[in-house]
């Protein structure tokens, strides 16, 4: 299998800020692959590489194999992280257009753009001005935007984010429906469940270095196991009395649901014991394979960024604040 | 430079332009405006209708004012006879007595019934009628008549009838003067003359007369009246122009010539001199225009001539209207995009040159539509209305010269396109609206010296400013259309030329690399010191703002 995109060695600062370290990457034809990582730790600065909106100063990057993503543009598809569309252009014209960006002939961008359009549901709206959109079908109309020129490389900048259930499905639908037509799917989240849910492959980036790379079952046979229970009742202190006597590493306690991680050597059956015993109402325990979201914990650890500074880095060249 | 994806951003951003109404009412608003004071003026012209005027005469037998009706009837019966004696068949003859036929039925149709002329045609007119078979008796028929010696005796002896009554009367004999010194071709039929008799005032004593007219003028009966003293010929003392409204002089100018053409006649009668000398001392004297181009060739001053001064202003204007619009646009469309969060979409299938360049061609065009649907109705209404302050300038004219022309469309396309290159850059580094237009202010301050330089380079086309000027190059195409009035020498063209080149060369790349940055930063804007910064960074690097500005 041919590798869509490969990093080599690839390094972004901006001034003193190294925004993306050392990464090499190689994403084969045809699979979903996600990037992940909290929020500024070089995901959308690696995909404007890749874009080539900004230019590594260190190592080299060969999309579709070309080492000049400039010259395979059209054979790209990109969205962004912050979407938006010219507010007074007719909803049909404004797909059309980008696809005529991407080298489709006036006539056939306009026809794709109206099937496109029609097969999605938005038949109704072809001739309405895009400012009459809600934010959900705007989102929509632009992602059939990054589609209408039949893209072998698909970017989407987290396509997830700011949509409600029904359109998350239609997106995690779309993106499946990609892969079926052929189609490498690169998708940046740092919603968990997503990336677990859909990848065939991901890697993590976090505080710019790449700290994870590969299938997903071969990221979470490296990791060990743990053990998810959904519970009813009162079950803090005895979790403080696990954790205390050293039985578990770490507990994901989420209130109904819970993640706990059994120390070196404990039997899961003397924790189930322990939790009947405290009067906890179980009505699922399950030992598997850890979730992806405990991977990225345990990754992140406690070094993870507070939320302001995190977001400051994460336009890339947004806010000035995080140079020094 | 133009490539396929530059076309598609141009195209866009002309057809969203287009669909606002902005574009529309700059289309539609100089033409309605010219089409507004057009018919103002003319609604004034008519407003300000005719202008009754009255002669107190003190010279001996009134020589003066009985010279000036003497001149204009001459007048008529010169215009009469050269009538007679053309070739009646010709047009030129026939649009002549049309002419005439329009003014003598202009003022009959204004007589009082008991003029001496009304008198004549009703005695006439049966006769006439007689006389000319086929003919419908009316004025045309009269005037189909080439002498007395056409008329039947009848006609001939009622005529004299006629004439020796008028001969007796001194009243009808004025009348009749006046309504024939109406018909002069000099005569304005803006401007009427009354007598005293008119307003009632013929038993007025003399020393009471000028104070009884002043009554006259201050009631609006009279517009003004002019008084010519006693000895007129020595001396202008006492020659008043007493008039509720002296601003209006056209009255005044009018009537002022006609006195000085007949002193004149006077005072050369008076030395006794043969008719060649006394032609000669009439002689006046004027100054023939001509202009001399560059390589020497001489070129006699015509209508082009005056188009030529005339334009090197309006391009000026339509120049700085021009770059203050595509500013709006461009600045309005840039930040809509930035904060909109459409840049880096495009981003991904243009590159941030062919972006900026397709935004600057696309408004540009725009512009451009509205700038020539405007010079395109200035032309047609030059054409087909050519009356008012355009009068006499022949604009077509100055198509004539594609040179001319051409280095106009040049300096104008230049000015523009780096005025567009600076302003895309500045919207690129903006993320409101309001930013841009705090950002605009100083660059309008510079646009504002163009237009105040405008009217000494005018005048002085190759003076100390205007040179100093034409070499700051955000000043170089407004000065050389400018100056094109100078001309300018050649050598001036070729350097002002490089110059421009060279700055516009200059602004794209630097616009380009600002642009680039800019487009993707949010934040306050940058500094001047940190935009300097961007342009010595290599393409592609993104120059990190200091931590100060946060």
């Amino acid at each position: 299998m041919t590798d869509a995109l490969v990093l080599d060695r690839v390094t972004k600062r901006f001034g003193d800020f190294t925004a993306v370290d050392d990464l090499s990457l190689r994403i084969p034809s045809g699979s979903i692959y996600g990037f992940i990582g909290p929020n500024g730790a070089g995901k959308t600065t690696t995909i404007r590489m890749v874009m080539s909106i900004f230019y590594p100063d260190e190592g080299s990057i060969e999309v579709l194999g070309n080492d000049r993503s400039e010259a395979v543009k059209d054979r790209l598809g990109y969205l962004p992280e912050e979407k938006g569309l010219y507010k007074s252009m007719k909803v049909k014209e404004i797909v059309s257009y980008f696809g005529q960006l991407k080298g489709i002939g006036r006539r056939d961008a306009d026809a794709r753009a109206e099937d496109l359009l029609t097969r999605y549901g938005l038949g109704e709206w072809l001739d309405k001005k895009c400012q009459a959109l809600s934010k959900g079908m705007g989102q929509k109309v632009q992602l059939l935007g990054t589609l209408i020129h039949d893209p072998e490389l698909v970017i989407l900048d987290e396509p997830f984010s700011g949509l409600d259930p029904v359109n998350m499905e239609l997106m995690r639908e779309t993106i499946l429906d990609m892969k079926r037509e052929g189609r490498t799917v690169i998708f940046s989240t740092h919603v968990m469940r997503q990336a677990e849910e859909i990848c065939d492959r991901l890697m993590m980036i976090h505080k710019s270095k790449k700290v994870l790379d590969g299938t997903l079952a071969e990221i979470k046979s490296a990791e060990g196991k743990g053990i998810q229970i959904a519970y009813d009742g009162d079950a803090r202190s005895v979790f403080e009395q696990l954790r205390n006597e050293q039985l578990v590493d770490r507990i994901n306690d989420a209130g109904h649901e819970c993640e706990l991680f059994p120390a070196g050597d404990t039997d899961t059956q003397t924790i189930l014991r322990r939790l009947v015993d405290a009067g906890v109402v179980i009505r699922k325990f399950d030992l598997s394979e850890i979730s992806l979201h405990e991977i990225f914990v345990r990754k992140v650890g406690e070094d993870l960024i507070p939320e302001e500074s995190s977001h400051a880095i994460a336009g890339g060249l947004s806010q000035g604040g995080t140079s020094a | 430079m133009i490539d396929r994806p530059t076309y598609l951003v141009a195209r866009r951003e002309f057809i969203e332009n287009a669909r606002t109404k902005t574009f529309w009412i700059g289309i539609i608003s100089l033409p309605v405006i010219i089409a507004i004071s057009i018919g103002i003026s003319a609604l004034l012209k008519e407003a300000k209708g005719e202008k009754t005027y009255l002669v107190l005469d003190r010279t001996e037998d009134q020589w003066v004012s009985q010279a000036i009706e003497e001149t204009s009837i001459r007048g008529v019966v010169s215009v009469a006879s050269e009538l007679a004696a053309a070739d009646p068949d010709s047009a030129e003859t026939k649009e002549k007595q049309a002419e005439l036929s329009r003014r003598v039925r202009e003022r009959i149709a204004s007589l009082a019934p008991d003029h001496p002329m009304r008198e004549l045609i009703d005695r006439m007119q049966p006769l006439v009628e007689q006389s000319t078979e086929g003919g419908d008796g009316s004025l045309q028929a009269l005037q189909a008549v080439r002498g007395l010696d056409d008329l039947p005796e009848e006609t001939q002896s009622a005529f004299f009838e006629w004439m020796s009554s008028v001969s007796r009367d001194p009243e009808k004999q004025r009348q009749m003067k006046a309504f024939l010194a109406d018909l002069s071709p000099t005569a304005d039929k803006k401007f009427v003359r009354k007598s005293l008799a008119d307003l009632g005032l013929e038993n007025t004593p003399p020393e009471e007369l000028t104070e009884a007219l002043d009554q006259a003028v201050g009631r609006g009966d009279l517009f003004a009246y002019f008084l010519i003293p006693e000895n007129a010929l020595e001396s202008k003392e006492g020659a008043d122009y007493v008039s509720e409204n002296v601003t209006d002089s056209d009255l005044r100018d009018w009537y002022e010539s006609l006195v000085t053409d007949v002193l004149r006649n006077r005072r050369i009668t008076d030395l006794n001199l043969t008719k060649a000398q006394a032609a000669s001392l009439r002689e006046g004297f004027d100054f023939t225009e001509i202009s001399v181009t560059d390589s020497g060739e001489r070129d006699e001053v015509d209508s082009s001539a005056k188009a030529a001064s005339f334009a090197p202003i309006a391009f000026v204007y339509l120049l700085w209207i021009a770059i203050f619009t595509a500013a709006n646009m461009l600045l309005t469309n840039t930040v809509e995009e930035k904060s909109n969060r459409l840049i880096e979409v495009l981003l991904s299938s243009v590159s941030p040159n062919q972006l900026m360049t397709g935004k600057v061609l696309g408004i540009g065009a725009t512009g451009m539509t509205i700038i020539l649907t405007w010079v395109a109705t200035a032309l047609l209404g030059v054409q087909f209305v050519g009356d008012g302050a355009l009068a006499g300038i022949d604009l077509t004219a100055i198509l004539a010269d594609p040179l001319y022309l051409g280095s106009f469309v040049g300096y104008f396309l230049a000015g523009y396109l780096l005025y567009g290159a600076i302003l895309v850059a500045m919207g690129s580094v903006c993320n409101s609206l309001k930013e841009a237009q705090n950002l605009m202010q100083p660059v309008m301050m510079l646009l504002l010296v163009p237009l105040i330089a405008m009217v000494f380079v005018v005048q002085e086309p190759n003076g100390t400013v205007a040179k100093i000027l034409t070499y700051v190059p955000l000043y170089t195409p407004f000065l050389m259309m400018n100056r094109a009035g100078g001309p300018p020498p050649t050598w001036e063209y070729i350097v002002s030329t490089i110059v421009i080149l060279v700055s516009l060369w200059f602004a794209f790349r630097a616009a380009a690399k600002v642009f680039r940055v800019g487009i993707l930063m949010t934040g306050k804007p940058p500094k001047v010191r940190e935009v300097l910064r961007w342009l010595r960074a290599p393409v592609g690097t993104v120059p990190v703002r200091p931590k100060t500005d946060s």
